[in-house]
């Protein structure tokens, strides 16, 4: 387990300098002159050589490549174009309203381990073909199209629940209130719905091809009841993969919530960046991009070394 | 994207205890008198056979159905596009303007405020099948010009990314060592970012227009190829008859692109289908955001976005039915990925 | 008192399909005593596996159905039980060891945890107890370091040593009959000798009956006492050991003994295997199965099931050939010039 925690390890280092350097490239290949927009208006072209060189835009590529992730380390992002306020600043506004949609959409999304055991065992029944059927449909709707149905239909004409904005929260990220928790409920459960769909679709794969294992047959062989073996050695091993997708997904919700949190007005993190988007403001777009990536890509390496855990296969290196 | 499970179809024999007697299944059967009669079958040829799984799939050959409207309404809108340019006259533009051609039941770009009288438009009627929007354009009609936008964008995007894919995957698999590291530890790297930010990171630099989203979804998309055809020459790549090319004298280009590659292609079919959703999807998603497709072009994620304004208000076909038609079209390519993955999976037990 | 540990009469076990019936099993018969081993012989879709998984009850219905015969394990008919009582019959009374042993086994199970999973099961033990047995019983068919290795999972153990887990596993409720469907097929062939001897030990302490199911007439020379050849479903010739491999009557059994390499053949005597395909069960003749295959084809054969003849002791066979015909054509087969009966 030792040497496979450290091989990741490494690997994580090596991604991340990648990802720092493509996201540095992006910021730098960006067309203008950073230099003149600092300089404000109207400067004059001593003034813009003046900033360019006090903020090193006069060094070349590697150079400012090694002071930019210098500051990273101290958890410099730069400061937005637009307002001037420190990007981390932003970030560290806006997470808590992304992180709690990601949790609560991932709860949700635990709802189609059962939907998936469920569906293999019942294979070519109704409701298998039924839910397999929903599943594929539901997987591949776009949030965005999702989200304004929900809206409509929930929001506008039910008039059930709130169609945008976020309530107060105790802990950080946990709704204080039922109204602050009837903000959460239409996004999450857009987000959610559309990868219950998936994790029930995976689960049931999972389940079938467990079911058929030579060693479900030995178990069988042994004089084990239906159920023993079903739940003792079939779910056992076909949970373990899906597991792992529901891991992935809460850090890949942290930047993949853009267009969830677009669509409810939420001012998360996606929020952030699309508002960047239309300002022009790269620094924020990058800070929050590269701030949404390493948060996935830390997810990652825990569900990995979560995995590996529970599979000994992998933890006592095969 | 995450690596698929092989979905196996064929019931619990067993009966199990928490369910109720099951009905006789056809499919089943004929899977179990293949499973028990191991030879004396007919062997057919590697596509009939897969054809002939694929048949079975009804929610597959329905994706397939899709994905041949989507691409029938997709090429013939793109060819009047650029083969029957028109001349149209509005109060809205200069007199006798040449702009691109469609089919279309009416000009998806003509403005008619009569259509339009309290500003969000008119629900649908006969003449307009699925309403008009807040400037009176026919909504159909732009529905259907969307269709070249999204087919191009699927089209070319993963063409763009597989041909990358296709080069430096094999390269990769087929050399190993120090090559074969570099390549996969950059695949890492592009992996590591969440998909969508990624895209607009990119789209950020390159700046807004769908010559741009191509870009984008196809530089992104190569890693994704990249990693199935190098699995897949890995487990070939000791087969026999790779030594048996090499013994003739076969060079490794030669070993690569014409033995290898062509028998390593099944899953890299499966990955093209739901990449080609995935693309559209992504496409739409950008639209939306406002940094895809501008106005006055048509596509399904901008008139989804364009719509939004206007639904309280009570327009809720401008919204409905771009969304059916981009539901039904990454329905489509999706559902019938699933399905020719599940014909060509060979751990199936046939 | 019933006279054989197990008997079998005239097992059939048809599968149900939408493409037609597949006579898996064909009025098989045998019989099984104590510290007794038959070995089934034949190719793969012979019938064999599906003969034993139709003792154990294990057959998938649908589309599988045992249609016919007498399964009776001493007085009791395995065929009229209970779901529950077969149950208990599994892995207690009647047990089974498989193919594979990689993956036969729960790849996130410890070993000493399956294996106390079948105690507690037949044996009503509590959980220590049953981990103390289980400890014994992997000691007992020769692991080393048995509390050690209990605690590890089967990736950790190399093939042979797995197939001594699922002996241990199958012998720790001391069942009457062992069913080992070809055990060895999968291991090194340096493992099989101590496989088989591993299986024999076992059947010596616990008085149990065997039964051998492979396709390799090397592994039944071994350790059979009696050996059931099958084709198509059906058996075409059975007897004590000694008879099939001196005495045999049947041309696929011919076919099975010529193509194994010997070592007394010259050098150029090239290998002889049986020519044509494993039959297809789904178009089985009402005759021999054997028909399109057998060299000494008579007219008919593809119409009617030969009754079954003496070729010896306690020896049976079913071929429309006339014996004293059959004695002559074995007798030119380059195999049998040296060993002359």
């Amino acid at each position: 387990m030792t040497a496979y925690i450290i091989r990741r390890l490494l690997q994580l280092v090596l991604v991340l300098f990648g990802v720092t350097l493509i996201t540095f490239s992006m910021l730098k290949l960006v067309p203008g002159d950073p230099a003149v927009a600092l300089a404000g208006k109207g400067a004059t072209n001593e003034r813009i050589a003046f900033v360019r060189h006090q903020r090193g835009l006069d060094r070349s590529f590697y150079v400012q490549y090694y002071l930019y992730v210098g500051r990273l380390f101290h958890g410099d992002l730069g400061d937005s174009l637009y307002s001037g306020r420190p990007v981390r600043t932003l970030i560290w506004e806006a997470a808590p309203v992304t992180i709690q949609l990601a949790i609560a959409a991932v709860l949700i999304e635990l709802l189609g381990i059962p939907l998936g055991v469920y569906s293999a065992l019942r294979q070519y029944s109704f409701w298998d073909t039924a839910l397999t059927t929903a599943a594929l449909i539901l997987w591949g709707i776009p949030v965005f199209v999702l989200g304004y149905f929900a809206m409509y239909i929930f929001g506008l004409k039910l008039n059930w629940l709130p169609i945008g904005g976020v309530g107060p929260t105790v802990l950080w990220v946990i709704p204080s209130s039922w109204e602050s928790l009837k903000t959460l409920i239409l996004p999450a459960l857009t987000l959610g719905m559309i990868e219950v769909a998936y994790i029930s679709y995976m689960q049931r794969a999972s389940m079938l091809e467990v079911t058929r294992s030579d060693f479900i047959r030995t178990a069988r062989a042994k004089g084990l009841s239906e159920r023993q073996v079903i739940w003792g050695h079939g779910f056992k091993n076909a949970v373990i993969p899906v597991m792992t997708i529901a891991g992935i997904d809460l850090g890949a919700l942290i930047g993949g919530a853009i267009i969830t949190e677009t669509v409810f007005n939420r001012p998360g993190i996606g929020q952030m960046i699309y508002l960047a988007i239309n300002q022009r403001d790269i620094a924020v777009i990058a800070g929050g991009v590269l701030f949404a990536t390493f948060f996935f890509v830390f997810a990652n390496l825990l569900v990995d070394l979560g995995y590996a855990w529970v599979d000994p296969r992998v933890r006592l290196g095969e | 994207m995450a690596d698929w499970d092989s979905d196996k179809p064929g019931r619990d024999p067993y009966g199990s205890n928490l369910t109720e007697a099951p009905a006789v299944d056809a499919r089943r059967t004929q899977e179990v008198v293949e499973e028990i009669v191991e030879t004396g079958a007919k062997p057919l040829g590697l596509w009939a056979d897969t054809w002939r799984r694929l048949k079975r799939n009804k929610l597959a050959l329905v994706g397939l159905g899709i994905i041949i409207v989507f691409l029938c309404v997709g090429t013939v809108e793109t060819v009047f596009y650029q083969a029957h340019w028109h001349v149209r006259s509005s109060p809205d533009t200069r007199a006798n303007q040449r702009v691109p051609g469609y089919l279309a039941p009416y000009d998806p770009n003509e403005v008619n405020y009569a259509l339009s009288p309290q500003g969000i438009g008119s629900p649908p009627s006969w003449k307009h099948l699925f309403g008009a929007d807040f400037l009176g354009r026919d909504v159909l009609s732009r529905v259907l010009i969307a269709t070249r936008i999204a087919m191009l964008v699927g089209i070319i995007a993963v063409a763009i990314a597989l041909a990358l894919g296709l080069l430096l995957g094999p390269i990769s698999g087929y050399y190993g060592g120090a090559v074969d590291s570099v390549i996969m530890r950059i695949a890492d790297i592009f992996f590591a970012f969440p998909y969508i930010l990624f895209v607009l990171l990119i789209m950020s630099v390159l700046g807004q227009g769908f010559q741009n989203v191509f870009i984008a979804i196809g530089v992104l998309g190569w890693a994704s190829f990249a990693r199935i055809v190098r699995g897949q020459i890995l487990s070939v790549k000791s087969m026999e008859y790779v030594e048996a090319a090499r013994a003739q004298g076969a060079g490794d280009l030669r070993i690569i692109f014409r033995h290898v590659l062509p028998n390593s292609m099944a899953p890299v079919y499966v990955a093209v289908a739901m990449a080609i959703g995935g693309a559209i999807a992504t496409e739409a998603a950008l639209s939306y955001l406002g940094i895809g497709v501008q106005p006055p072009n048509s596509s399904w994620g901008l008139m989804i976005a364009e719509s939004v304004e206007y639904l309280a208000a009570g327009n809720w076909w401008w919204l409905l039915f771009p969304s059916l038609a981009l539901v039904a079209t990454v329905f489509g390519f999706i559902s019938f990925g699933n399905g020719l993955r599940d014909a060509t999976d060979p751990k199936l037990k046939e | 008192m019933a006279d054989h540990l197990l008997e079998v009469k005239d097992l059939s076990t048809y599968f149900f399909t939408h493409a037609g019936v597949v006579k898996a099993v064909n009025g098989v018969s045998f019989t099984l005593d104590r510290n007794e081993t038959i070995g089934i012989v034949g190719e793969s879709g012979s019938g064999k596996t599906v003969a034993a998984m139709s003792l154990l009850g294990l057959i998938p219905d649908p589309p599988g159905k045992v249609v016919e015969g007498a399964l009776m394990l001493g007085d009791r008919d395995l065929r009229t039980m209970s779901d529950e009582e077969m149950r208990s019959v599994r892995g207690n009374d009647i047990a089974m060891i498989f193919q594979d042993p990689m993956t036969s086994l729960n790849p996130v199970m410890k070993v000493g945890k399956q294996v106390a999973e079948a105690i507690i099961l037949h044996q009503k033990k509590s959980k220590s107890e049953a981990r103390r047995m289980a400890i014994e019983a992997l000691a007992r068919v020769g692991i080393p370091d048995a509390p050690k290795r209990a605690e590890q999972y089967p990736f950790e153990f190399s093939g042979g040593m797995r197939q001594r887990v699922m002996i241990a596993m199958a012998v720790s409720s001391n069942p009457d009959v062992l069913i080992a469907d070809e055990p060895t097929t999968a291991l090194d062939v340096t493992i099989q000798a101590q496989i088989l001897d591993v299986i024999s030990e076992m059947q010596a302490q616990f008085d149990s009956g065997v039964i051998l199911i492979t396709h390799d007439l090397g592994v039944i020379a071994e350790v059979a006492d009696k050996v059931m050849v099958m084709y198509g479903g059906r058996t075409v010739e059975y007897g004590p050991i000694d008879e099939i491999f001196y005495n045999s009557h049947h041309p696929y059994t011919w076919g099975l003994l010529s193509s194994l390499p010997r070592l007394d053949a010259s050098q150029k005597a090239r290998l002889t295997p049986i020519k044509g395909q494993p039959p297809n069960l789904l178009l089985l003749p009402e005759g021999c199965p054997f028909v399109g295959r057998c060299p000494y084809e008579l007219q008919q054969c593809r119409g009617e099931w030969p009754p079954e003849e003496a070729g010896g002791p306690a020896h049976g066979v079913h071929c429309w050939l006339p014996a004293d015909q059959r004695l002559a054509l074995r007798a030119a087969l380059p195999q049998f010039r040296e060993s002359a009966a």
